[in-house]
């Protein structure tokens, strides 16, 4: 049995390397040889850890604990970096306690880096920091795979453009060494010269544009394929995520994935994934082009590049921190901006424009400030550094001038070298802006690998049995916690029989909402099964067990579209006399009529603004159209007024009728026709039976109705 | 309603009902370790101990609560009360709150949008890694709180009072 696990604070707060065992009855807490900690462990104790601000402690629950727990005896003090350890160390002895059996620590959710020790990122299965570059080179290139031939035929097509252009300087120097020469126009043939040369050159450019044309338009073609494919990759992964990977993003971070990094990938393969190529062979060739003329005057342009090169880095080191600080600026800036246009009605009510004016002006002016210096410093360096830059053109113009004057070489070689200078120094220019868009690449790539590559912890199963919920559901000994260290509910042990309406009833965050998402299986149970007509939901898919499930939540969302699309959301397919008859069941259809458009009036964002109680009608008509098996109703009214509550109770009750229905519901009344209440209080089952059972049985149900009565007479 | 208010603002004098102080009040640390108190001459045996003002006044406005967070009072001001019972609520609060003070930045490295610190706290060596980090580095007067991706805090004390090359690398992040 023993199982271990190592915590990192002393309990004044100091770094230790402290290490819990457990060996099956006794459990111990060290820190080196001396022991904090020795306590023999009973069938009914818990291990709990509770959370602290950046640390936690880890305690022993005695079977009977006393209401103000103040028996409990503190085990080990640790940072936020154990707690997934040690919860799962709690979880390994709190299973062996109760069943006896033995488990092994997962590591799932916490995996270090065997190189550094620092956690993975979520998602990943490779640590960041360590991470070689050729394991994000490898993946860049699986993504433009696909396209791997028509990516090259790209940039042949770049290269051949490439090839045209660079014949001006060549062409160039043949005019002024041939067409311009004394000898050609003793000869007489130099206009003659001229012109030849001149209709080369423009058949050269001619035929350098069009394969830049086509070039560019087989770059668009791959481009919008690449983007598309990429967008598509993410977006269905997204769809997919399981709602604890969701709700650990929020929706602007997720829409920046799907569009901003995509778009980042797809601009590097196709901008300068394209280039490469034509900038390397540019390169290698104008530089042998620059060799064949003068070897000593290439030697001189070269040699201030490395310097120039490392000069170049440093700087953009240096500019990167003060436009990082710039960037975050302008991110606070638009975010109080965003802020106070959202709540402009707060701020109005509250007369505060002055005060939100000002806010604004001031980190206004602070960003404005920090352009302008970097501006500035930009602006001066700058120049310098295009200065030292192209030094190597003054050599050439100096040492270059004298050759021509010693008769070592030609004008038209001069002017040959000088303009393929221009071309050497391309290369240079696109490769020292490389870094910053390797970084932004880099950024981009593992957000997107972070969304493609999660792997679902709410899996399907990979033979699933048929989803068939006409049956009984039962609970069995359910355990589950959103962190695994903190469980939100705890042997949970019912059966509902089909056909049955169940309430759901405690306080609030007593695990009610909790349990509907079991039964949706939005998540899965840590422990225990839940079986839908005796069989397991975990072997069920996905997909074809929520088809069978109705859910009207207490807010309800209106995609923009008609209200006919919102409608028939439940089920496409549906015909226009199914969606009528759907808004009839749900009380809905004769606020529709009233609409401007009846059903096809527009709604949602783009659309006519309705009601909280029209818009739960609509919700209604969907889990109507839905036929659903199960029916979920999660606080489907609380946030409606009693009178516009009265309406939707007729509309409820029609489509509860003959369905296995869970419904949680702030006003105790609205429950009263259940056919069992089940009282939910710290995460386990506390109380079941009918509204008369559990009013004379005087425990927590009869406080919650009494507490309610209360409150209607005062407010009153 | 001839143009008379009533007024439903709890004023401070309300608030301080709530409050708990010496005379109605006393903490010592129990045998098990646990902050024990009396208030209002009713024992609690185990009291929970949660700053309602973490980062403005972490000596006052204490919410006192019970192992189920029913809040019992609020302590308006630690310093009230006399020195072994400072003493045992500061101990509470020490083993409920750990942020410790980063002395200095020995790097910060981005790497794909994560931010990867080595600094030093103490005579310790400590790296963390900060994700998302406009939202993980708080700025409040001088101070700089910074959370990793794993929940722990970390302190800058006073960021202008840190070794230069140390402010240099943090001051990115500020605004």
């Amino acid at each position: 049995m023993p199982v271990k696990a190592e915590f990192d604070l002393t309990s004044d707060g100091s770094l230790c390397r402290g290490t819990l065992l457990f060996d099956g009855r006794n459990l111990t807490a060290a820190v080196g040889e001396n022991q904090i900690f020795s306590s023999s462990l009973n069938t009914g104790d818990e291990l709990c850890i509770r959370t602290c601000s950046g640390c936690a402690t880890l305690e022993v629950t005695p079977e009977n604990v006393s209401d103000d727990m103040s028996d409990c005896l503190t085990v080990c003090r640790f940072s936020m970096t154990q707690v997934n350890k040690i919860g799962e160390f709690a979880k390994v002895v709190n299973h062996w306690l109760k069943t006896g059996e033995e488990t092994e620590i997962s590591t799932q959710g916490f995996r270090v880096c065997p190189k550094c020790g620092r956690h993975y990122a979520k998602g990943l299965d490779v640590c960041l920091f360590c991470v070689e570059k050729s394991y994000l080179a490898k993946r860049l290139f699986g993504i433009a795979k696909p396209y791997a031939s028509s990516f090259f035929f790209a940039s042949l097509l770049v290269l051949c453009a490439t090839a045209f252009s660079v014949m001006l300087p060549v062409i160039n120097s043949k005019i002024v060494d041939n067409g311009l020469s004394a000898e050609a126009i003793s000869r007489g043939t130099a206009a003659h010269d001229i012109v030849f040369y001149t209709v080369v050159l423009c058949a050269t450019q001619i035929m350098g544009q069009v394969f830049k044309m086509l070039s560019q338009r087989r770059a668009n073609k791959i481009s919008t394929s690449l983007s598309n494919s990429l967008r598509t990759q993410v977006y269905d992964k997204v769809q997919r995520l399981s709602v604890s990977s969701m709700s650990g993003k929020t929706a602007g971070d997720l829409m920046k994935r799907i569009s901003r990094d995509t778009e980042t990938v797809k601009n590097f393969i196709t901008e300068q994934g394209m280039y490469a190529l034509e900038k390397l062979v540019m390169f290698v060739v104008v530089f042998i082009l620059l060799a064949r003329i003068s070897p000593l005057l290439t030697v001189l342009v070269v040699i201030p590049i490395p310097f120039v090169a490392y000069i170049m880095r440093k700087f953009w080191v240096f500019i990167h921190i003060r436009y990082e600080k710039q960037w975050r600026s302008e991110s606070r800036a638009n975010s109080i901006l965003h802020d106070i246009v959202r709540g402009i009605r707060v701020v109005k009510s509250f007369g505060s424009e002055d005060r939100e004016i000002e806010k604004f002006a001031s980190v206004s002016r602070k960003l404005a400030d920090i352009s302008v210096s970097n501006e500035h410093l930009w602006a001066t360096t700058f120049p310098f550094l295009f200065f030292f830059t192209g030094i190597g053109e003054f050599f050439v113009l100096y040492i270059g001038g004298r050759a021509v004057l010693n008769g070592t070489m030609t004008a038209g070689q001069l002017l040959e070298f000088n303009l393929f200078l221009g071309y050497l120094y391309q290369p240079l220019l696109w490769m020292s802006g490389l870094p910053r868009r390797l970084g932004e690449l880099t950024t981009s790539l593992i957000k997107i690998f972070e969304i493609t590559d999660e792997v679902s912890d709410v899996a399907d199963s990979e033979n699933p049995v048929p989803a068939q919920l006409g049956g009984d559901i039962v609970f069995r000994d359910v355990q589950f916690g959103y962190k695994a260290y903190e469980p939100v509910l705890r042997n949970i042990n019912l059966t509902v029989k089909q056909g049955e309406m169940i309430g759901l009833v405690g306080h609030s965050g007593a695990g009610k909402s909790t349990l509907i998402n079991l039964i949706m299986r939005l998540y899965d149970t840590d422990a225990g099964t839940i079986t839908v007509n005796g069989r397991n939901i975990k072997d069920m898919s996905q997909s074809e067990y929520r088809e069978k499930i109705g859910v009207v939540f207490q807010e309800t969302f209106l995609f923009s579209g008609t209200v006919y699309d919102n409608i028939a959301y439940a089920r496409k397919t549906a015909q226009p006399g199914e969606v009528i008859a759907a808004a009839k069941a749900a009380n809905a259809h004769e606020f529709i009529m009233k609409l401007p458009d009846g059903y096809n009036t527009l709604v949602g964002e783009n659309g006519l603004n309705l009601s909280g109680g029209e818009r739960q009608r609509i919700s209604i008509a969907r889990a109507v159209l839905r036929n659903p098996e199960i029916l979920i109703l999660d606080e489907a009214t609380s946030a409606l007024d009693p009178e516009t509550e009265s309406s939707i109770q007729d509309a409820l009750a029609r489509l509860v009728k003959g369905r296995t229905t869970f419904a949680i519901a702030h006003r105790l009344a609205t429950l009263r026709n259940a056919d069992r209440l089940v009282v939910i209080e710290k995460g386990r089952i506390a109380e079941t039976g009918t509204h008369r059972e559990l009013l004379m049985r005087n425990g927590i149900y009869a406080n919650l109705v009494m507490a309610q009565r209360q409150t209607a007479k005062l407010t009153k | 309603m001839s143009g008379e208010i009533k007024s439903q603002t709890i004023s401070p004098e309300t608030l301080a009902a709530e409050y708990v102080h010496p005379a109605n009040c006393s903490f010592r640390t129990a045998e098990n370790g646990f902050l024990s108190a009396v208030i209002n001459g009713k024992e609690y045996k185990r009291v929970i101990l949660t700053r309602a003002l973490p980062l403005n006044f972490p000596d006052d406005y204490i919410c006192v609560t019970d192992a189920e967070k029913n809040e019992l009072g609020i302590i308006e001001h630690i310093s009230e009360f006399p020195e072994e019972q400072r003493k045992a609520v500061n101990s509470e609060l020490s083993q409920r709150y750990y942020c410790p003070v980063v002395d200095e930045i020995i790097s910060v490295k981005d790497k794909m949008g994560n931010f990867y610190f080595d600094v030093k706290i103490g005579d310790f060596k400590k790296s963390f890694t900060v994700k998302d980090i406009s939202r993980s580095i708080r700025q409040v007067g001088n101070s700089v709180y910074l959370t990793d991706i794993d929940g722990n805090r970390f302190k800058i004390e006073d960021y202008e009072k840190i070794p230069p090359k140390s402010r240099r690398k943090i001051e990115p992040y500020l605004y």
